[in-house]
């Protein structure tokens, strides 16, 4: 299999501000993923696993060092190509499944194709087909709040399949949900990760969820090491 | 995003929020409707000057008075009836000259009789306005609703009245009724002209108060009705003819002359001791027509736009002239203004209606931070997110001006109905002056639109620049 390089952070720096005091949420992280990887991302609260998500993501940004994805450089880009390669490139999927209470499932996975351009017809065969593919094919017409908490996050893994995304960012995406419905969940996003060989890169503080990935790296104090 | 996904997403947050947004709107609503019916009356109001305007000529007229200190239409029309130090007196020969004027094609003499008390049918009394009296060369013309308008034949007891005293007399809607049926005109006590019994003074002894006018008894005049005017396209006056005003206009009185003083020194000529002779007085008559001129001229030119010439050509001949526009136009200004302040009193509520807007979407925003955060994730740009909802705030804008313009539109309907009712009551023939034009509907939807776009801008500043970390995480 040929080893192609998706993502390479260089020596990138986040540093917040609380007060008079500076925290260094990543310090000087360098790493690359290579495509169609499976990586888990731990450590424990407060480490800055969730910024380096959110930086790969693009919804944050470095003070310093680049990000290359598919070879080109995030960093320091303006708002609207950010959001261009969010929509794009990324499909999120979060902890508390961030779904939109008063849409239906198709309607929620419909939502970046609305940002995408894409026609309403398109959207709604296309949001049908995710669906479908993380089982809920049957459930189109539900709200959030008729659906179990496994199912939730199913709909958000629909959603963030809907632009054909190169990279997959599920930050602790198991964190609402009991062992058995989170098994699911990683086994599903694992299923997607191979068959359609995306890219996936999983935060998570639980070690039998990192277990499955192919590759674990751990931050402490911003600060990586790579576990495997 | 395409345009009518920005429409669908913001009414499906509009109606997510159904009592929260009825409200705002209503606000709105309050605000459209108030401009509306406000600027619709004064839009009414406006139009229906002018067609009044239109109708009488006002605008291809030129007033004239003898008084050349005198500068306003309304001034000059309604004429000076006394005399005065500075003044050109109105005569035929004047009038002659006028109508060589360039532009001129008329001119009518005014003469106006205000010595008239009441009028009165079948022992019905209505307190007289001045009498009128002009030439009908189609200078001033009226609207009559039974009969015919004064000819220049008419001659001594033949009157036009307006609809609303005819309406008085018990003739509404059968107006034709009252045609050829006779009327009183009572005057004054003052009055000595034509049909009035003017009778000598009392012998006197010593010096006499030769001002018999204060023995005269109020005279009665009868009238033959031959026409009923439309009180609107009139000046609300009883109409005579020149011929009539003229013996009106009469001084009669009895003084004592030179002839009368030789008589009476003939007669105590050969009488000794104090002598009282019989008075010797004569009735002479003043011609006070003749004496002071006409009340007013009118002068009619071939186009409106040379009124103004014309009247600076004819204050050559040391007279007040002055064309209708600047009076029309001042009017005008009084409309706009009061239109401008009536539309401020709904201004005033629609600007509260936009900080009820404002409030509306910074709750909203607020609530939604974390699906703002949730967009921005999906690939939302700052300016996606910020036209969303300030598309969201203009459609608050928007709907709040559709139903404020209906609420409006209806309420200015019902209130023509009632206006039309009072109008043909009166006898006059112009409906639905309320007028509700095509541009103050527009005007109204889009100035609710503007406004809410306008409060939308800050709110939606504010949900753009959410950071997406921090929206994400808000709880």
């Amino acid at each position: 299999m040929p080893t192609e390089t998706i993502i390479q952070l260089k020596n990138i720096k986040r540093t917040y501000k609380l007060g008079d005091e500076v925290l260094n949420a990543l310090d000087d992280v360098s790493f690359s993923v290579t495509k169609g990887e499976f990586m888990a991302i731990t450590g424990p609260s407060g480490s800055g696993k969730s910024t380096l998500a959110n930086v790969i993501g693009g919804l944050d940004t470095p003070n310093s060092g680049t990000v290359l994805i598919d070879g080109q450089d995030i960093s320091q880009v303006r708002d609207s190509k950010l959001s261009g390669y969010r929509n794009e490139h990324i499909g999120f999927v979060f902890q508390s499944f961030n779904l939109q209470g008063h849409e239906t499932a198709l309607e929620n996975v419909m939502m970046p194709m609305v940002f995408a351009h894409k026609k309403r017809k398109d959207r709604r065969a296309r949001a049908k087909e995710c669906l479908e593919a993380v089982g809920l094919g049957d459930r189109l017409k539900h709200k959030p709040s008729q659906l179990s908490g496994g199912q939730r996050q199913r709909v958000a893994i629909a959603r963030a399949l809907a632009n054909n995304p190169s990279i997959i960012i599920a930050d602790e995406p198991t964190g609402n949900l009991d062992s058995a419905k989170g098994l699911e969940i990683i086994t599903l996003l694992k299923k997607l990760n191979k068959e359609q060989g995306i890219t996936l890169l999983i935060i998570t503080h639980d070690m039998s969820v990192a277990k499955l990935a192919g590759r674990v790296i751990e931050i402490h104090d911003g600060h990586l090491t790579e576990r495997r | 995003m395409r345009l009518f996904d920005y429409i669908g997403i913001a009414f499906r947050n509009i109606w997510r929020q159904k009592l929260r947004s009825s409200l705002t709107i209503f606000a709105v609503v309050i605000g459209a409707t108030s401009v509306t019916i406000m600027l619709a009356l004064v839009t009414g109001a406006k139009s229906f000057f002018l067609s009044q305007v239109e109708a009488n000529g006002t605008l291809q007229q030129v007033a004239i008075s003898k008084d050349k200190g005198v500068t306003k239409y309304d001034d000059a029309q309604h004429g000076n009836g006394g005399p005065c130090a500075d003044c050109t007196k109105l005569t035929d020969a004047l009038v002659t000259k006028i109508e060589g004027v360039p532009h001129v094609v008329a001119v009518t003499r005014v003469a106006n009789q205000g010595i008239f008390e009441a009028i009165s049918y079948n022992g019905n009394k209505l307190r007289a306005q001045q009498l009128t009296a002009y030439d009908s060369n189609g200078v001033k013309t009226n609207t009559m609703l039974a009969g015919r308008d004064i000819n220049d034949s008419d001659g001594v007891g033949v009157i036009t009245i307006t609809s609303d005293y005819a309406d008085k007399f018990g003739f509404k809607n059968k107006y034709e009724q009252l045609i050829g049926k006779e009327v009183q005109l009572q005057t004054n006590g003052y009055y000595s002209g034509i049909g009035a019994d003017v009778q000598p003074p009392p012998q006197c002894n010593g010096p006499c108060d030769n001002n018999n006018q204060n023995n005269q008894k109020p005279t009665v005049l009868t009238a033959k009705v031959v026409g009923i005017a439309d009180t609107s396209s009139s000046d609300k006056t009883i109409r005579v003819s020149l011929t009539w005003i003229k013996g009106m206009e009469l001084n009669r009185r009895y003084e004592s002359t030179k002839a009368d003083q030789l008589a009476q020194e003939a007669a105590c000529k050969n009488v000794r001791g104090p002598c009282q002779p019989t008075q010797h007085m004569t009735l002479v008559t003043q011609d006070m027509l003749a004496e002071n001129g006409y009340d007013s001229l009118i002068a009619k030119v071939d186009n409106s736009k040379n009124a103004k010439a014309a009247a600076d050509a004819i204050k050559k001949f040391d007279v007040g002239a002055a064309d209708a526009s600047e009076s029309v136009n001042q009017q005008l200004t009084i409309f706009n203004i009061i239109g401008l302040v009536l539309g401020g009193i709904g201004g005033i509520a629609l600007f509260v209606a936009a900080i009820g807007v404002v409030n509306t979407m910074v709750m909203s925003i607020l609530e939604r931070t974390r699906e703002i955060g949730v967009m921005r994730a999906v690939g939302a740009k700052r300016s996606t997110v910020r036209a969303l909802f300030t598309f969201e705030a203009a459609m608050l804008g928007f709907l709040g001006g559709v139903v404020g313009v209906s609420i409006g539109f209806g309420l200015t309907r019902i209130a023509n109905i009632f206006v039309n009712k009072q109008l043909a009551s009166q006898g006059v023939k112009v409906h639905n002056i309320i007028g509700l034009p095509l541009w103050l509907i527009l005007a109204v939807v889009g100035i609710g639109t503007l406004i809410g776009t306008l409060a939308g801008l800050y709110p939606a500043a504010h949900a753009a620049k959410l950071d997406p970390v921090e929206a994400l995480r808000y709880e």
